[in-house]
């Protein structure tokens, strides 16, 4: 038994799934190739095993696993990932493509959340996965993965007030 | 309560920024190099033993070194216990005089009893989520560290004998998604 899909398949669910899951990749790596090294590993051993993009709970599971392997082999480059993420430094490659100035700040704005909040939000709008299957990808309950979601939107809407 | 729905469609205008043409062309190779070779899974297998074996030389050693010292421990009592059945079944009445010195000390000074063990974790790290070759589910990855010791004593010059060893054990547990 080969579980691998045909061309078509993974391309139409990779292009689906791919600018989320970097998104969600990033907010453990800066750089966007870094990112995307961690995307094709995950993408690629989730497809070799459950070939079903509807248990996809475990995919980003995969990525925030791999993503926290990968700050960790090197320590020089952990330590380096750490002061960025404790400064919470913009990074130089942007998260979104940004349209104006009022994208421009609400990205700002979301970038500056604290990393348990802002990976919640991260799946939960721009991955669209359920409660329960952000609880599965971060291994907590669906009540939590609820109040950081709200925490953030309620620390959002402090920060940033649409034009 | 807060409505949150104005800011929700805010964010959900943010277009997450989208992947480069080279990252498709790398998922499709590497998904046709696992097509085209079904069987390189056995590779990392084997690797992963081999890196695994080397915790179990350590722990092998010390277990090894643990029964010798148990099966000498053990020898030299049945050994003490024979002789003393030797001594009773010769003589018809009780033996009142010492035994001599010196031939005491040369049985009873090499009893050895097992005087307890130890296994200290002194490290315990989460490794997370990992995909097994020959599983569909995620497994979680714990690593341990111990530091194991066993102790002997005698009873009768208060020598003690310890063996201590290091291991590090990895224990794969699986994770169920809801």
């Amino acid at each position: 038994m080969e579980p691998i899909a045909s061309h078509e398949n993974w391309r139409n669910c990779f292009s689906e799934v791919a600018p989320g899951l970097l998104l969600f990749a990033r907010q453990w790596v800066q750089s966007a190739a870094d990112a995307e090294d961690i995307v094709q590993d995950a993408f690629v051993k989730f497809w070799r095993r459950n070939h079903d993009i509807g248990n996809r709970g475990l995919l980003y599971s995969a990525v925030r696993s791999l993503a926290l392997d990968f700050i960790r082999r090197d320590a020089r480059r952990a330590r380096r990932e750490a002061t960025a993420l404790a400064e919470a430094e913009p990074a130089n490659e942007p998260h979104f493509e940004l349209e104006d100035d009022t994208q421009s700040a609400l990205a700002s704005a979301v970038e500056s959340l604290p990393r348990d909040q802002r990976e919640v939000l991260v799946l939960k709008i721009w991955n669209d996965l359920t409660f329960g299957e952000i609880a599965g990808a971060l291994g907590i309950s669906q009540n939590t993965a609820a109040s950081r979601y709200r925490y953030a939107l309620t620390n959002l809407k402090k920060s940033f007030q649409p034009q | 309560m807060n409505d949150f729905s104005e800011l929700e469609n805010e964010l959900r205008k943010l277009r997450p920024a989208q992947p480069s043409s080279a990252l498709f062309e790398r998922v499709g190779d590497a998904l046709e190099d696992c097509r085209a070779s079904a069987a390189a899974d056995a590779k990392p297998r084997r690797w992963r033993f081999a890196e695994t074996s080397h915790n179990w030389w350590s722990l092998g050693f010390g277990l090894a070194a643990a029964a010798v010292l148990i099966l000498f421990a053990v020898v030299t009592m049945e050994r003490r216990y024979d002789q003393q059945k030797i001594v009773a079944q010769n003589s018809a009445v009780p033996e009142t005089r010492p035994a001599p010195v010196g031939a005491e000390r040369s049985t009873s000074s090499s009893r050895f009893v097992p005087a307890g063990g130890t296994n200290l974790v002194y490290n315990a790290r989460d490794e997370g989520l990992h995909f097994a070759n020959d599983s569909e589910r995620p497994l979680r990855r714990v690593r341990y560290k111990t530091q194991q010791t066993w102790r002997w004593r005698n009873p009768e010059t208060g020598a003690s004998l310890r063996v201590s060893y290091p291991s590090e054990e990895i224990v794969l547990i699986p994770v169920s998604v809801q």
